[in-house]
């Protein structure tokens, strides 16, 4: 009896992992397929056009990654501070509940509804227009508070021992923070860090309301109050309320071309963190 | 409850055969007097054969002892039976020693001597007998007081021992042609004064192991 | 007799629990002092009482008074890092810094304030004598010292401890993770710290505290219940839980 059950659950276990394995290379297959074509220089680096066929993505890749730069330079101090504050400082208080609490709720927001937020306080409020500096604020909320969770989580893993052992030779409280808790906690940051760089490089929603869809007329742009379109929401711009003829050609492109970046991302996640790892533990 | 079942089996299995030692010397030490005052030869032999079980059972303990030293690491109380249990089959090993030397010297001793010069010889060997009983009763209680009280026995046998040894000179003084004879009765005396030492001995071993102080009974 | 530290009237309580009563103890100066002691029983706690790192734990209550050569550690005016540099610790599970030997030893000088490279080399290298690893270690200062055996990882431990020159060095069970040999290479070390260091070294082995301390103090329950020279306690105990304890006949 009990070897039939074991026998079942390893099958069903099984079968549950090859469904997923399944799902995922029809879906890369799928996009792969009709995507990997359009791909050129041409049209990676190409700039698009409203009315006619053979536009690129040039921009909007650029401002992706411009984007999610600007926003981690907001995000990542304040992230990884309130982290380190949690992990390290915090006292069970009303005001850590008060940090945790936020950040929970935070994390829960649905990022359309963070998007209106950005559209009413940058866009409009502050009056920066549809630009890559209110997408860039925006993102920035929306990555803080899994930024906060990766830092505390990460320092909570360093042993006990080494703050202990720090502590005992004299050290304060911030010198063991800096010079042992936060180095041994690098690779868990650096790689969370990664992560959340890698889902921001796929978020559409939040940008659309607030870095706009449309792009610069120069590429590269630099000017952080540029119309600050991204791949993601050029994919759903083309494919919702473009005018030129390609646009399906062109949304399976800019489908294949983000998906492809992302998963480089993805992939490139742990080589970071494993060189840290290295360097720090000499194997 | 004790946590180290195997190891008290192995202390209290010293013990025992401790106590058997002790009883084979008492018995050594018994029929060596006898054989003397009876004159009988074949006594005095199973004395010193039985010498040799003596000794067997002291290097059976002694590599016990040795044993648990090597592989429980004895401390404390433990430490001190163990050590203890060391020094006392040395001196029982002495007393059937000198068991032996009576029991050959007595063979020596020519059968028509007269009672007379051998007065005082039973008495100082019932002494040295108590002496060694008490020895074995105080290590079976842990009994500070018996231990102690064996001094005062053993300043009576050496007492006995200056008297018999000064009458034993007086009667060769006055029978030279038994002076052959005589002397090895004051040889015995000297063996039983011996054991009675050998006893205190012991009875200093077991206020160490019961205290853990060392103190000079003589 | 003449101490080191000395312990008077102190209580600790960990929330409800009443984890040291009334204990009083004279620490003598360069010397061993050997904790032992049932698990619980309060002995690593009244170790890390000595350089204050209960303070980091929330809900230790600490009643009574522990003088470092007459000065009171939990007065006011007493800083904890100067007393924590002063009073150093080993800990239970080796627990090098996941950096290079060298910046392992030379951590503690460098939170210090010693700038000069000349300096801490001379500091590393004389650490690392001190602690009997030097040899070990000369060809490989600048490689991760979490690459090192347990038993080097320790006397790296030590080495990174006589770094910051203290005078006390607290042990939490120092070889328990060890391999005898390990064991017996520090506990060598140890007699030739006791020169310059008081010494106190919490153990379950019990043939540990007899071969390496001078002093032993056995703690039950969180009271101290004897406390005299190792060697008067290893042969005659005055207490009786004492003796059952050390002999093993426990329960």
């Amino acid at each position: 009896m009990g070897r039939i059950c074991d026998r079942a659950a390893t099958a069903l276990l099984w079968l549950a992992g090859a469904f997923i394995v399944a799902l995922l290379v029809y879906f890369l297959g799928y996009i792969f397929i009709r995507g990997l074509p359009v791909l050129d220089l041409g049209f990676i680096f190409g700039l698009p056009r409203e009315l006619g066929t053979g536009g690129g993505v040039g921009p909007q890749l650029f401002n992706s990654f411009y984007i999610l730069a600007l926003s981690l330079l907001f995000s990542l101090p304040v992230g990884v501070g309130a982290g380190i504050y949690l992990a390290e400082y915090a006292r069970p208080s009303r005001l850590t509940r008060a940090i945790r609490l936020s950040t929970e709720c935070l994390a829960t927001v649905p990022s359309i509804v963070l998007g209106l937020f950005g559209m009413i306080v940058f866009v409009n409020l502050f009056g920066w227009g549809l630009c890559i500096l209110a997408g860039a604020a925006t993102l920035a909320l929306l990555n803080l508070p899994v930024l906060v969770r990766v830092t505390e989580e990460a320092l909570r893993a360093v042993p006990r021992s080494y703050r202990e052992g720090s502590l005992a030779l004299g050290a304060t409280r911030w010198q063991t923070v800096r010079r042992v808790v936060i180095p041994a906690a690098a690779v868990g940051i650096v790689t969370g860090v990664t992560l959340v760089a890698g889902r921001a490089l796929g978020e559409a929603a939040v940008l659309i309301f607030t870095a706009g869809m449309s792009v610069s007329r120069f590429f590269p742009d630099p000017n952080p109050f540029a119309a600050g379109e991204t791949l993601a929401v050029h994919l759903w711009y083309v494919n919702a309320e473009a005018l030129v003829p390609d646009a399906a050609r062109i949304a399976a492109g800019s489908a294949a071309l983000l998906v492809l970046v992302v998963l480089c991302f993805n992939l490139l996640v742990g080589l970071p963190g494993r060189l840290v790892q290295r360097r720090l533990t000499g194997k | 409850m004790s946590t180290r079942l195997a190891f008290d089996r192995e202390l209290h299995i010293l013990q025992q055969d401790i106590l058997r030692m002790g009883s084979l010397v008492e018995q050594a030490v018994y029929k060596a007097v006898e054989s003397l005052l009876k004159r009988d030869p074949v006594l005095a032999k199973e004395v010193m054969t039985g010498d040799d079980a003596i000794d067997a059972l002291r290097w059976e303990i002694e590599n016990r002892c040795v044993r648990l030293i090597a592989t429980q690491q004895p401390i404390a109380r433990d430490l001190r039976t163990i050590v203890t249990g060391l020094k006392i089959i040395l001196n029982l090993e002495r007393m059937g020693d000198h068991a032996v030397d009576i029991a050959r010297a007595a063979m020596c001793v020519c059968r028509h001597l007269p009672p007379e010069p051998m007065e005082t010889i039973p008495r100082m060997a019932r002494l040295a007998q108590q002496m060694l009983k008490d020895g074995l009763d105080a290590y079976v209680y842990d009994d500070v007081n018996k231990a102690r009280a064996m001094c005062l026995t053993d300043d009576e046998v050496d007492e006995l021992f200056n008297k018999t040894f000064s009458a034993l000179i007086e009667y060769m003084e006055k029978h030279p042609d038994t002076i052959g004879c005589v002397v090895y009765l004051v040889l015995i005396a000297r063996y039983l004064e011996r054991i009675a030492d050998r006893a205190t001995n012991v009875g200093e071993d077991i206020i160490y192991l019961v205290t853990g102080e060392w103190q000079e009974l003589n | 007799m003449e101490g080191k530290i000395l312990v008077e009237g102190l209580n600790l309580h960990y929330r409800d629990f009443h984890a040291l009563k009334d204990v009083n103890i004279v620490v003598p100066p360069q010397k061993i002092t050997a904790l032992i002691g049932p698990s619980g029983c309060g002995k690593t706690t009244f170790l890390r009482v000595l350089n204050r790192l209960n303070d980091l734990i929330e809900g230790v209550r600490i009643e009574g008074k522990v003088l470092l050569d007459g000065q009171d550690i939990y007065s006011q005016d007493c800083d904890v890092v100067t007393l924590r540099k002063r009073v150093g610790m080993v800990f239970q599970r080796p627990n090098p810094f996941p950096m290079s030997v060298y910046d392992n030893v030379a951590y503690g000088p460098r939170i210090h304030g010693v700038r000069s490279k000349r300096k801490l080399d001379e500091i590393v290298e004389a650490s690392l004598r001190g602690a009997a690893l030097w040899e070990e270690v000369r060809d490989r200062l600048f490689r991760s010292a979490l690459g090192l055996s347990g038993g080097q990882q320790q006397r790296l431990c030590i080495a990174r401890l006589l770094a910051v020159e203290p005078e006390v060095v607290l042990m939490d069970e120092p070889t328990s993770a060890l391999d005898p040999i390990s064991t017996l290479k520090i506990e060598e070390l140890l007699r030739d710290l006791k020169q310059k260091y008081t010494i106190i070294i919490v153990t379950h082995n019990m043939q540990q505290a007899a071969r390496v301390s001078d002093v032993t103090a056995f703690f039950l329950n969180g009271e101290l219940v004897e406390y005299g020279a190792t060697d008067a306690i290893f042969t005659k105990p005055r207490d009786k839980r004492t003796e059952d304890y050390i002999t093993g006949r426990f329960g």
